[in-house]
């Protein structure tokens, strides 16, 4: 039996059997990881309301044999991102930051890439539970997604020939979705039908990937860069997810009627 | 020797049931195989009644075999209180504790993103509706103290803070009987700032 002492972070709970509940978690030491935790329905002892989104949890998981599925064993709460559950922006952002994690994060890997995703996570949320959830918020987001879980988009070279990107590839370039990136003037043909987006755009989202998230107010992204932005990332992470997320539908609800712009600090709930 | 086809089917059909096993379905099968035709009879009937009987409530959406619900019948209770719940069960946890006067909207469940439910699939529009068109003064948000619940509560309260109606959310803390040493900080932290006078 192997035991592992660890952080997690919950991105999908289902129900099993009369009790019991299905858990997928990310953690930086095992990855994305299903468990099973027994009897967390039916007895609050044990877990407690520990077993939620937005909460960052120490956990001991066991492994009693390589082929079954591992169970948790305890689960205490280190720190709970209560900004997500009391805005309901921020928690449709947060729920679709977690499906895109539970859909792209790969199981196991290298563990520097496995402690990087998880820190990821924790940051998206404190970024979340801080801001108020705007269209740029989304944009960078998912962007910032795509990068922690290893399919960045290539934003600053040519796919072709690896070339940097300069004004005589502009100021409109083709991007193409299925090859990750931009095409150079000279490695352009007339077939080449990729989303046609401004440079600019491309160095903004370029230049937010160098800030912490902490830090990404300073970017600016607002009307026509991020309506392209938007088209861009939206494109990209369906190409790579396959589907529509299912939070989708109820995050844009809320954040197209969100202004854009900069980042204003939440607002006071009486 | 294998069992006859009708106990067969009746063990398949009794799996089906959330809980139910092979074991606990065949033990169940030969229970009613040797109970009398009496009592056989009156729990088939129960089962199909229920299908048959049970609707939702025109006005609260509660499970109900007659529309309005007694609740939404009873001139006793306050129309202008409502109690937002996700489930009937909810609902009727609320009751058994005999300490809320007003009547229930059932919203049949709470937002979930991750799994698909927006605010399309609960019943929202109808709340609004009952907000405007009751005389509603007091709107309960008693949705479960869990991520999804408290989003639902904050949603809903987004939606009816126009209307003027006066919004409250049940209260977090300590559970009755419960132990401080055993609880975790965030509920320890919510029944501090929860905390009221001594009656």
């Amino acid at each position: 039996m192997t035991t592992t002492h660890t952080h997690a972070l919950l991105l999908r709970s289902n129900d099993f059997g009369e009790s019991d509940r299905i858990l997928h978690l990310l953690t930086p030491e095992t990855g994305r990881v299903t468990v099973i935790a027994k009897g967390a329905r039916r007895s609050v002892k044990r877990f407690g309301g520990n077993l939620d989104f937005f909460n960052h949890l120490r956990i001991q998981i066991e492994q009693r044999r390589p082929t079954s599925m591992a169970r948790l064993e305890l689960a205490k709460l280190e720190r709970t991102f209560h900004g997500l559950r009391e805005h309901p922006g921020r928690f449709a952002l947060g729920c679709y930051v977690l499906e895109a994690l539970d859909r792209l994060a790969p199981e196991g890997g290298a563990r520097v890439e496995r402690e990087r995703l998880f820190h990821f996570g924790l940051a998206a949320l404190d970024w979340i539970d801080g801001g108020t959830p705007d269209r740029r918020m989304r944009v960078l987001l998912e962007l910032r997604t795509l990068d922690a879980v290893g399919l960045r988009p290539e934003l600053a070279r040519c796919v072709r020939c690896a070339s940097a990107l300069g004004p005589a590839d502009g100021p409109l370039v083709p991007f193409r979705v299925g090859d990750g990136g931009p095409v150079c003037a000279a490695c352009r043909s007339p077939e080449d039908q990729g989303l046609p987006i401004h440079l600019g755009t491309l160095r903004a989202l370029q230049s937010s990937l160098g800030f912490e998230l902490s830090a990404l107010a300073r970017i600016g992204l607002s009307g026509n860069a991020l309506g392209e932005a938007e088209g861009l990332l939206r494109r990209f992470l369906r190409f790579h997810v396959g589907l529509e997320l299912r939070s989708e539908a109820f995050l844009t609800q809320l954040t197209l009627r969100e202004p854009e712009g900069k980042l204003r600090p939440p607002e006071a709930r009486p | 020797m294998k069992t006859a086809p009708p106990i067969e089917r009746l063990v398949a059909n009794l799996k089906r049931l959330p809980g139910i096993g092979e074991k606990s379905a065949t033990r169940l099968a030969f229970f009613l195989l040797s109970s009398p035709e009496r009592l056989v009879t009156e729990l088939a009937d129960a089962m199909v009644r229920v299908k048959s009987e049970i609707v939702l409530c025109e006005h609260c959406f509660d499970l109900t075999d007659v529309s309005p619900c007694p609740i939404c019948r009873d001139d006793r209770r306050d129309a202008k209180l409502l109690c937002v719940v996700e489930e009937p069960a909810d609902r009727a946890a609320i009751e058994r504790s005999g300490d809320w006067p007003g009547r229930y909207h059932v919203l049949g469940g709470a937002l979930s993103p991750i799994d698909g439910v927006g605010p399309e699939d609960l019943r929202i529009t109808e709340l609004e509706g009952r907000v405007r068109t009751d005389g509603v003064k007091e709107v309960l948000l008693a949705t479960n103290p869990n991520a999804e619940g408290d989003a639902t509560a904050h949603y809903l309260g987004d939606r009816l803070r126009a209307t003027g109606v006066r919004l409250t959310r049940i209260g977090y803390g300590m559970p009755m009987g419960g132990d401080l040493e055993y609880a975790d900080h965030v509920t320890v932290g919510r029944s501090l700032q929860n905390r009221r006078e001594l009656d």
